[in-house]
C-alpha cells in the first residue's frame, strides 16, 4: 500500500490525484499540502487528507509530488530536504526545473524522477511523459507509471524528451483550442449561431482525437479515408494546404520546444 | 492485328516503341500517318520497322486499332478525311486530351451508324513501359474492344478503365506528371549542385531516388505519410527539409498544378465544343498539309476567314434544303 503525497494543491496536483483514485489508490493513502486552505477543498471532498505542513507530507509518503510553481521549488525543496529518505522517490512536475538542479536540492543519492503532464489530466485523458534521474531505477519508473496509469497516455523518456513534450503537448493542447475556435468562428462566418457552433466544434475535435487513438492508423490515412473525390472535405483541405497550416503547427512546436529549453537553461 | 497511328509524333513515338519494347505487336504491323514528313519522330518510327505513309486513309484500310495520335484541334479534320473509310472492324482509340466521345461519334455517325470509339488518355513514360493509361468505352464499343485495348495498354504501363468525366482529372495528374517530376527532379539536381555534387551525378540519383520512393509506395499498402515518417528520423536532417518544403506550400503548389491542368483541359474541351477555335491555334503549314488530303476541303471541315468550326453539326456535303 502506497502512500502518495502532494506539495502542492493545483490543477496539475488535482488531476493527478483525481488520476491515481480512478486506479488503485485510496483516498485515505493521499495527503496534500498547500498554504492556504482555497485549494484544498476539493481534496478533502474526494476524501483526501489535507495540511499546511509539506514536511508532514513528506515524512508520511513513499512517492512525493512537488507540484508548485516552477519558481518555488528552491524554496520548497530546501524546506522539506532533511526529511527526504533514500526509499522515497520523489516526481517533480515543475516545468524547466532540471533534474540536475532537483538532485542538487535534494539530498545525495535522492531517488527523483521528472514528469510533465498535461492539462487534460484533469479529465483523466493527460499525455504524461517522465524521465529518471540517476537514482531512479527502472522499477521506480514502472512504480509510477502504475501510479500514473488512470491519469491518461504515460510514456518514458530521456530528459531531453521534456522539453519537446511540452511543445507538443503541454503547450500542444492551446494549440488544439486554438484550431477549435477558428472552426467554430468559420462556421458563425457560414450562418451557424456561436454557442452551436462551438459546442460543435469542441465534439469534432474530441471524437477526430478518439477516432485517432483508438483506431491505431496513421492521420494521413484517417483523412485520406475522409477525402471523397471532388467532395467538401478536399476543398476545404486544399484550403488549409494553401494557408501553409502544417509548417505553422511545425514551426509552432519548434517554438514552445526552444522556449521550454531556454527557460530549462535560466 | 494491326495497330494504326493516325499521327505520328511523340505520342506515336512512345506507345509504339512501348509496344515493341513489350513484344505485345510486331512492328511491321503497325502503320503510322503524317503529312509532315520532316518531323524527327518520323524517321525514329521508321526505323523501329513501323510502316510510315502519308496517307492516313491508308493506315486506315490497313489497320483494325486505330489510335488517333494528333492534336486535339486537328481531330475534326482528320475524323473527316477518315469516316468514309471506316468498317466494322474498326476501334477508333482517340488519345487527345479534351475530345470528348460523344463529339468523335457525332462526327463519325455521319458516316457509319455505330462506329466503336474508345478514349484513352496516356503519358509519355508509356515509352519506358511505365505508362499511367485511362481509358472510357463509347456508345458501340464492346466489352472485348476494352480488353483488347487494356492488353495493348497494359503492355505498357498501369491501364485501367475509367468513367469518361474523369479524364480530364487523370489528364491533370498523370498525363501532367511527368512534367511535374521532371521539374522536381531538374530543381532537386540544383540543390545537389548548389551542395556540391557535380550536375550529372545530381540529376542521377535525383530520379533514382523518385523512382525508388514511387517503387515503394506502389509495392506497399501503406499510405504514403507513413512512408514519409518512415524515412523521418527524429530531429535528422529529412524533417528539417521538409519543414522547408511544407513552408513552401509544397503540397498546395502540386493540388494547384493538378488542379491548373485538369481546368486547362477543360476549358479546351469547352472551347472545342463551342466550334470555335482561332486559326492561330492551327500552325499554319500543319493546315495547309492536311488541307492537301484527297477528301478534306476547306468547306468540309467548315474552314471561316474569322473562327474555325471544329465540330460542325450542320456539315455543308450534307445540307438539308
Amino acid at each position: 500500500m502506497f502512500l502518495i503525497g502532494f506539495i502542492g494543491a493545483g490543477n496539475m496536483a488535482f488531476g493527478i490525484a483525481k488520476g491515481m483514485l480512478s486506479g488503485n489508490v485510496l483516498p485515505v493513502n493521499i495527503k496534500v499540502s498547500a498554504p492556504s486552505s482555497t485549494n484544498l477543498g476539493r481534496f478533502q471532498e474526494l476524501g483526501m487528507s489535507v495540511t499546511h505542513s509539506n514536511p508532514e507530507v513528506v515524512c508520511g509518503s513513499d512517492v512525493v509530488f512537488v507540484a508548485v510553481k516552477p519558481h518555488l521549488v528552491p524554496h520548497v525543496l530546501s524546506e522539506v530536504s532533511r526529511h527526504v529518505t533514500k526509499k522515497q522517490i520523489i516526481v517533480s512536475v515543475a516545468a524547466g526545473v532540471t533534474l540536475a538542479l532537483l538532485e542538487e536540492l535534494l539530498p545525495e543519492n535522492s531517488i527523483v524522477i521528472r514528469l510533465m503532464p498535461n492539462l487534460p489530466c484533469l479529465v483523466q485523458e493527460g499525455a504524461l511523459l517522465f524521465a529518471r534521474g540517476a537514482n531512479a531505477k527502472p522499477e521506480d519508473g514502472a512504480l509510477l507509471r502504475s501510479l500514473l496509469l488512470c491519469c491518461g497516455l504515460v510514456e518514458e523518456g530521456p530528459e531531453a524528451w521534456i522539453d519537446i513534450h511540452t511543445g507538443l503537448s503541454g503547450s500542444g493542447v492551446a494549440f488544439v483550442y486554438l484550431f477549435a475556435e477558428a472552426l467554430a468562428e468559420g462556421a458563425v462566418k457560414m450562418g451557424m449561431p456561436s454557442a452551436l457552433a462551438h459546442s460543435i466544434a469542441s465534439q469534432t475535435v474530441l471524437g477526430a482525437g478518439r477516432l485517432l487513438r483508438d483506431s491505431g492508423k496513421h492521420p494521413a490515412q484517417l483523412r485520406s479515408e475522409v477525402c471523397t473525390p471532388g467532395g467538401t472535405t478536399i476543398y476545404g483541405l486544399h484550403t488549409l494546404e494553401q494557408g501553409g497550416l502544417r509548417a505553422s503547427v511545425m514551426a509552432a512546436v519548434e517554438s514552445a520546444t526552444e522556449r521550454a529549453r531556454e527557460l530549462g537553461r535560466k | 492485328m494491326s495497330v494504326g497511328f493516325i499521327g505520328a509524333g511523340q505520342l506515336a513515338q512512345a506507345l509504339v516503341r512501348g509496344f515493341s519494347a513489350a513484344g505485345v505487336i510486331a512492328t511491321h504491323r503497325i502503320t503510322a500517318s503524317s503529312p509532315d514528313t520532316e518531323l524527327p519522330t518520323v524517321q525514329q518510327l521508321r526505323k523501329l520497322g513501323v510502316n510510315f505513309t502519308t496517307s492516313n486513309k491508308e493506315t486506315v484500310s490497313r489497320c483494325d486499332v486505330l489510335f488517333l495520335a494528333v492534336k486535339p484541334h486537328i481531330i475534326p479534320f482528320v475524323l473527316d478525311e477518315i469516316g468514309p473509310d471506316i468498317e466494322d472492324r474498326h476501334l477508333i482509340v482517340s488519345c487527345a486530351a479534351g475530345v470528348t466521345i460523344s463529339s468523335i461519334e457525332k462526327k463519325l455517325q455521319q458516316y457509319r451508324n455505330s462506329p466503336k470509339v474508345m478514349r484513352c488518355m496516356t503519358n509519355t513514360p508509356v515509352v519506358v513501359r511505365e505508362g499511367a493509361t485511362v481509358y472510357a468505352t463509347g456508345t458501340h464499343a464492346e466489352v472485348e474492344d476494352g480488353k483488347l485495348l487494356e492488353q495493348l495498354m497494359a503492355s505498357v504501363g498501369y491501364c485501367t478503365e475509367v468513367e469518361e468525366d474523369l479524364i480530364d482529372a487523370v489528364t491533370g495528374l498523370s498525363g501532367s506528371g511527368p512534367a511535374y517530376a521532371f521539374l522536381a527532379v531538374d530543381a532537386l539536381a540544383d540543390g545537389g549542385v548548389k551542395m556540391g555534387l557535380p550536375r550529372r551525378l545530381a540529376v542521377r540519383l535525383g530520379a533514382q531516388a523518385l523512382l525508388g520512393a514511387a517503387r515503394m509506395l506502389l509495392d506497399s499498402e501503406q499510405h504514403p505519410g507513413q512512408l514519409k515518417d518512415n524515412v523521418c528520423s527524429p530531429g535528422g536532417a529529412t524533417i528539417h527539409a521538409l519543414h522547408v518544403m511544407e513552408s513552401g506550400g509544397f503540397r498546395s503548389l502540386l493540388i494547384n498544378a493538378v488542379e491548373a491542368s485538369c481546368i486547362r483541359t477543360r476549358e479546351l474541351q469547352f472551347l472545342a465544343d463551342q466550334e470555335k477555335i482561332s486559326p492561330a491555334a492551327i500552325k499554319k503549314t500543319t493546315l495547309d498539309q492536311v488541307l492537301q488530303q484527297p477528301g478534306v476541303s476547306a468547306d468540309a471541315v467548315g474552314v471561316r476567314t474569322r473562327g474555325i468550326s471544329v465540330f460542325n453539326s450542320t456539315n455543308p456535303r450534307f445540307k438539308k434544303n
